[in-house]
């Protein structure tokens, strides 16, 4: 069977996954050794790649887009069922790898929601939406960004694992082509439709301006 | 803001005991060495120190939440204050020598307390000070008095990790 290079990720994907795979044990070391400040201003940074990566779910090119990897439980349970055997061979996010995908999204956007709002002004480092609470409502997200970490941690720990599972029971190397954008598929596999980069600077901006406004404190909230 | 300090806590509490269970098995179940005993003694205080200050910030955390509301509840407010005046008056015995950053435990109390006692010292003393402040206007059950009383006594919290705790913020 012939095989041929095609195109699998586009940049901003690409650029997106190795930030989270970077910020997220940062922003963990941070928190630990007492580098608030930092640690708010990595967080502020994961927030604009969050928003910006959402909106080029929608925006982006093809095996970017939540619509081309997002399926129903019947596809994915069948998905499972066969997931030691040949599946016919597609692009982008398995039916399983996509919701896998879409759950880490969720959980970082969570634990950074959670960040926004924690500490006590009193008591060292606060983030840039604490003021906009309570005190109870601050002392119960500094609680809940504690707690959720864990999740975080178990949800990358699936990833991790699922990548392993793929190179050695399926024998499917999915970590280059998350660096060089392309792999090798069988001859006809259609490769990735990609959208003109103006689209990536107008998601950018608009991230850009949202975690500006959000690290100023939201002005106008 | 003190984060993940219980996985921090029994983290450190397995490599100590997965350390000191080493020791025992290499020295076929000797006693503990003095230096071993130390250093446990060094992680109780500190864990007790720390559970010290949270209950301070809990309680000052609920009497805020109080202030918050359309009508406090002076009980609340009164028990809390209670707590923190208590705890308060148990600091200056938590900072034996040798409980610092720089004994390389999991604290960010810094070197300046023991190098400069008398300020240390002070620095308690105003807080100790306010916190009773904060127990006589918590029996008034006059907001005001009650919300001047904790801004005196955040100041006093403050002054003390501005000089004495390392500084996370930067």
């Amino acid at each position: 069977m012939t095989e041929d290079r095609i195109k699998v990720w586009d940049l901003p994907v690409r650029l997106c996954h190795w930030s989270f795979a970077v910020l997220v044990p940062a922003l963990w070391w941070t928190a630990e050794n007492s580098e608030m400040g930092w640690h708010m201003r990595l967080g502020v940074l994961l927030l604009a790649l969050l928003v910006f990566r959402i909106l080029w779910g929608f925006f982006g090119s093809s095996t970017a887009r939540f619509s081309s990897f997002l399926k129903g439980p019947g596809k994915v349970f069948a998905y499972f069922r066969g997931a030691t055997k040949m599946q016919p061979a597609t692009i982008g996010h398995n039916p399983a790898g996509g919701w896998s995908a879409v759950l880490l999204l969720g959980a970082m956007l969570l634990q950074v929601f959670f960040g926004l709002f924690s500490g006590d002004p009193f008591d060292g480092a606060t983030g840039p939406l604490n003021h906009v609470v309570g005190v109870m409502t601050a002392g119960a997200m500094t609680d809940r960004h504690e707690f959720f970490f864990n999740i975080v941690l178990a949800l990358v720990a699936l990833h991790l694992l699922a990548i392993v599972f793929y190179a050695v029971v399926k024998r499917d190397r999915l970590v280059p082509p998350m660096v060089t954008g392309s792999r090798k598929m069988p001859a006809g596999v259609a490769g990735m439709v990609g959208v003109p980069a103006w689209r990536a600077l107008v998601c950018a901006a608009i991230a850009a301006a949202l975690a500006y406004w959000v690290w100023s404190g939201a002005p106008g909230l | 803001m003190r984060m993940n300090r219980t996985a921090n806590t029994i983290l450190g509490a397995i490599v100590l005991s997965a350390g000191l269970t080493a020791c025992g098995t290499s020295e076929e179940g000797a006693e503990a060495t003095g230096e071993e005993v130390a250093v446990a003694e060094e992680m109780t205080v500190i864990e007790e120190r720390q559970a010290n200050f949270e209950g301070i910030g809990d309680a000052f955390m609920a009497i805020r939440g109080q202030l918050e509301e359309a009508s406090p509840d002076f009980g609340v407010i009164a028990a809390s204050a209670q707590t923190i005046d208590t705890n308060a008056n148990k600091i200056s015995g938590y900072f034996p020598e040798g409980t610092g950053m720089d004994s390389g435990a999991d604290t960010e109390a810094l070197a300046t307390i023991w190098e400069q006692p008398e300020e240390f010292a002070a620095a308690i003393d105003r807080l100790t000070g306010a916190s009773a402040g904060l127990v006589e206007a918590a029996a008034s059950e006059d907001v005001e008095v009650v919300g001047a009383a904790v801004m005196n006594l955040g100041g006093a919290c403050m002054n003390c990790h501005e000089t004495f705790r390392l500084d996370d913020e930067s």
